[in-house]
């Protein structure tokens, strides 16, 4: 997207004052800010949902794929971008009765014959390893499992871009890091651009590649994941720097470093990081609920 | 091939008839249990009910159903075997209370119409899954948007339920009383229904993107995955029931069915 | 966009559906009190989304609820035509901006609340004085009684939300709500005294039976009844929804059909 504004119907306030951001196939680039930065609402505009289904006033130019989002029908913006949103619950359509139908139902509103469905279902399910889900009733599954097949449903109607709207923010620990371990391997195989829009900064150390600020409506930073969450001005910003930076820095605080200091931050992202709670006892700050 | 789950072959004769036959029937049992006036009406549908209920296999199923209509039941036949407008036959004098020949007769039919109507829609509720139900109507030309609102809305009534019940049992742990006077319970309803409605409410607009981002609003037709078999002979059934149950309310109505 | 019928219209109705079906029974069947509280959703989506919408949402509101496995509503399938006149009107009033919010003072603040407290007490005597109410020799202590004493409570909630928020638009609503009453009152008794011998399984069988009681035919016992009942629960109703829908931000209320007739200014 080049210098995308935008506004909400009704209001001249611009919650995106001019956002440029570009996203190739196969790279994860990850969106963080503090609260009321306008993520969700870059979220909504990359994903060609806003203006479309929303109103309000979208300038600049945002493509998808190489189209305009701002020509594009909702049901063909999300052909070329899916999408995945917060709560689990509320992303199933509620009108199926078995996980099978429900990730059918996106290829099934394309009017799509019965074969395609069948290789689309079975291609989502596979990608995210929930195939042993799939007579299951959507209704009665835990929060991680929903979400992933809510991500399987959007993955179904084959986006070339996916942007994730703070995925696991509200999963309990399980789901999270079923969440955030479905989301690692399908960044790592796929060929999906991944747009990844969080708070929490464990899920973002794991899977981006390119981590960029996002503070009042503007990118005021942008560069590689390590160096930006390793950056002492995040916390400025208002964002929690991932527990594996915090720890460091503790440890570098309290003067007793010893060969901790020269840890490469790199073997630390290695580690699983998933916001799962931390071992009992650790006098570390958790991470502020979105 | 889309699974077996998924496609569901139905099992027992009765459920394997297409949903539009059962609907067509119970909308026509239900014409004449209310539109044929007095005692035979309601017994020949309540008949039929129990008969088709015993063929499907739902006849214990049908229990807790008749129960639900018990409250009904008895407020009709009260009121009406001891307050009916302009019936002098009393049977016996129980202080102020008169009980009426009339009134119980007018109550025993009343009851016997509403028994036959609430039974056949639920012999039809328990041999049709409604997904089968909203794929035959998409399959007949109800658009999706229909089919999404009637699915969802039947789908979202246990879960609003269960929430409706906690939310009852943790206002009545902190001392709520549903179950005392009058004034109280009313002072109930709020905090009961406002945490519901604000929680739904809130959710739409989720739920809207969702849909949105699955191609709900896309053009054309959607694709059904359950094929649900229909034949020439169901069609002539739905027909011959749904004109005939015409032709016997007209007639009672005009008053030539010679029928008590 | 589409209409009427966009997206979030859809989406909406099965909620409205929903909380129509869930709350009605819960007054009437466990709760037991002489009002309904079953046409929330149906008057919220009339209002948001216009006539059509608001119709389909009564009727389906009452089919699904006959049908809905487990709940099964015994008698509530015919008064589908009921609930689809009350959507019918919640939309023509929402079209007409009566849920807009109008700050107002002075004449403009006190004339419409007089006129709706007015219409409101003349509505009450009218039921005050027929005698089918009151016959001495059978007459129900409580019933006159509670009548006047509703119609005072509702119309001093009206005057107390006027004056307090400045707000002209409480009288209006309570207005449309009384309206919308009286004609469902009149679309159900029919239904009622037909169908079902005049009586429902709710609370508001008391009433019947005590108009009954009274000396009033099926019919009219039902009327009489519904001109109770109805009224009083349209107006409890059109209010909730009246604050439901000054609670959700003009942002999201401008996405729907009826957005800016719900937002504009007055002025």
């Amino acid at each position: 997207m080049r210098d995308a504004r935008y506004a909400y119907a009704g209001t001249s306030r611009q919650v995106l004052a001019g956002v440029d951001l570009d996203v190739d196939a196969g790279r994860v680039v990850a969106v963080v800010g503090p609260n009321e930065a306008g993520k969700s609402t870059l979220c909504l505009v990359a994903a060609g949902l806003a203006p479309i289904a929303i109103g309000g006033r979208l300038e600049g130019s945002v493509l998808l794929a190489g189209d305009e989002t701002a020509g594009l029908a909702a049901y063909q913006a999300a052909q070329r971008c899916g999408i995945l949103f917060q709560n689990p619950a509320t992303q199933l359509s509620g009108t199926t009765s078995t996980v099978w139908e429900e990730i059918a139902f996106g290829p099934r509103n394309l009017g799509l014959d019965i074969g395609a469905i069948v290789e689309r279902v079975e291609g989502a399910m596979a990608t995210l390893d929930i195939a042993g889900l799939a007579d299951r009733d959507p209704q009665r599954l835990s929060g991680g499992q929903a979400q992933l097949v809510a991500l399987a449903s959007v993955l179904a109607l084959r986006p070339s871009l996916l942007v994730l709207d703070e995925p696991t923010s509200q999963l309990d620990p399980a789901g999270t890091r079923l969440v955030g371990d479905a989301l690692s391997r399908f960044a790592a195989e796929n060929g999906t651009a991944v747009l990844l829009v969080e708070h929490k900064t464990g899920l973002v150390a794991r899977i981006a590649g390119e981590v960029a600020v996002l503070v009042g409506g503007r990118i005021v930073e942008r560069g590689p994941t390590a160096e930006i969450l390793a950056d002492p001005a995040l916390a400025e910003h208002g964002v929690d720097p991932p527990p594996a930076v915090r720890i460091e820095r503790a440890v570098a605080d309290a003067g007793r470093s010893g060969d901790l200091v020269g840890l490469d931050l790199a073997a630390l992202e290695m580690e699983p990081i998933t916001g799962s709670p931390l071992p009992t006892g650790a006098p570390l700050p958790t991470g502020t609920p979105a | 091939m889309v699974p077996d789950f998924v496609l569901r072959p139905p099992t027992g004769s009765y459920h394997a008839l297409n949903p539009s036959t059962k609907l067509v029937l119970a909308f026509a049992e239900a014409a004449v249990a209310f539109g044929v006036r007095g005692w035979t009406g309601p017994l020949v549908v309540i008949a039929i009910v129990v008969a088709t209920a015993m063929t499907a296999r739902v006849g214990r199923s049908l229990v807790p159903f008749a129960l639900a209509v018990i409250p009904l039941v008895a407020s009709i036949l009260l009121v009406n075997t001891f307050l009916f407008p302009g019936a002098t036959d009393v049977i016996a004098r129980i202080g102020p209370l008169a009980p009426t020949w009339t009134g119980l007769e007018a109550a025993l039919q009343a009851t016997l119409r509403v028994a036959a109507f609430a039974l056949s829609v639920a012999v039809f509720a328990l041999t049709t899954p409604t997904d089968d139900l909203l794929a035959d109507m998409e399959r007949r030309g109800l658009g999706r948007r229909g089919v999404f609102v009637i699915g969802a809305a039947i789908g979202m009534i246990p879960r609003m339920v269960e929430r409706a019940s906690e939310i009852t049992d943790s206002q009545r742990a902190r001392g709520l009383d549903t179950e005392g006077s009058r004034w109280r319970r009313i002072r109930g309803v709020v905090p009961l229904a406002a945490p519901m409605i604000i929680g739904a409410l809130s959710e739409v607009e989720e739920r809207t993107m969702a849909l949105e981002a699955r191609a709900f609003s896309a053009p054309g037709r959607r694709t059904i995955l359950r094929p649900l078999p229909d034949s020439t002979g169901q069609r002539t059934a739905r027909w011959a029931a749904g004109v005939g149950a015409i032709v016997l309310v007209a007639a009672s109505i005009a008053g030539i069915l010679p029928v008590p | 966009m589409n209409g009427q019928f966009s997206t979030r219209v859809i989406t909406l109705m099965p909620v409205a559906i929903a909380i129509n079906i869930v709350l009605g029974v819960t007054v009437q069947q466990v709760l037991k009190l002489p009002i309904y509280l079953d046409s929330i959703g149906t008057i919220l989506v009339g209002v948001l989304a216009g006539p059509l919408a608001g119709a389909l949402t009564g009727i389906l509101s009452n089919l699904i609820w006959q049908y809905a496995p487990g709940i099964g509503g015994g008698t509530i399938g015919p008064f589908a035509v009921t609930a689809g006149v009350i959507g019918l009107l919640a939309g023509l009033w929402g079209q007409l901006g009566v849920y807009r919010s109008r700050p107002a003072s002075g004449t403009s603040l006190w004339l419409p609340t007089v006129i709706a407290v007015a219409i409101i007490l003349f509505l009450a005597s009218r039921i005050y004085g027929n005698p089918a109410y009151n016959d001495p020799a059978y007459f129900v202590s409580w019933y006159s009684t509670a009548i006047v004493l509703v119609a005072v409570v509702v119309s001093v909630a009206v005057v107390a939300w006027v004056v307090v928020k400045r707000d002209a638009a409480g009288a209006w609503v309570a207005l449309a709500g009384a309206v919308t009453g009286i004609v469902a009152a009149i679309v159900s008794a029919p239904i009622s005294a037909y169908v079902f011998g005049g009586v429902t399984g709710g609370g508001t069988d008391v009433i019947v039976a005590a108009l009954r009681q009274g000396g009033s035919d099926v019919l009219n016992a039902s009327l009489g009844q519904g001109f109770f009942s109805d009224p009083i629960d349209k107006v409890i109703t059109s209010f909730v929804v009246f604050i439901i829908i000054a609670s959700v931000s003009p942002r999201l209320l401008a996405r729907f059909p009826n957005g800016e007739r719900l937002t504009a200014s007055a002025a």
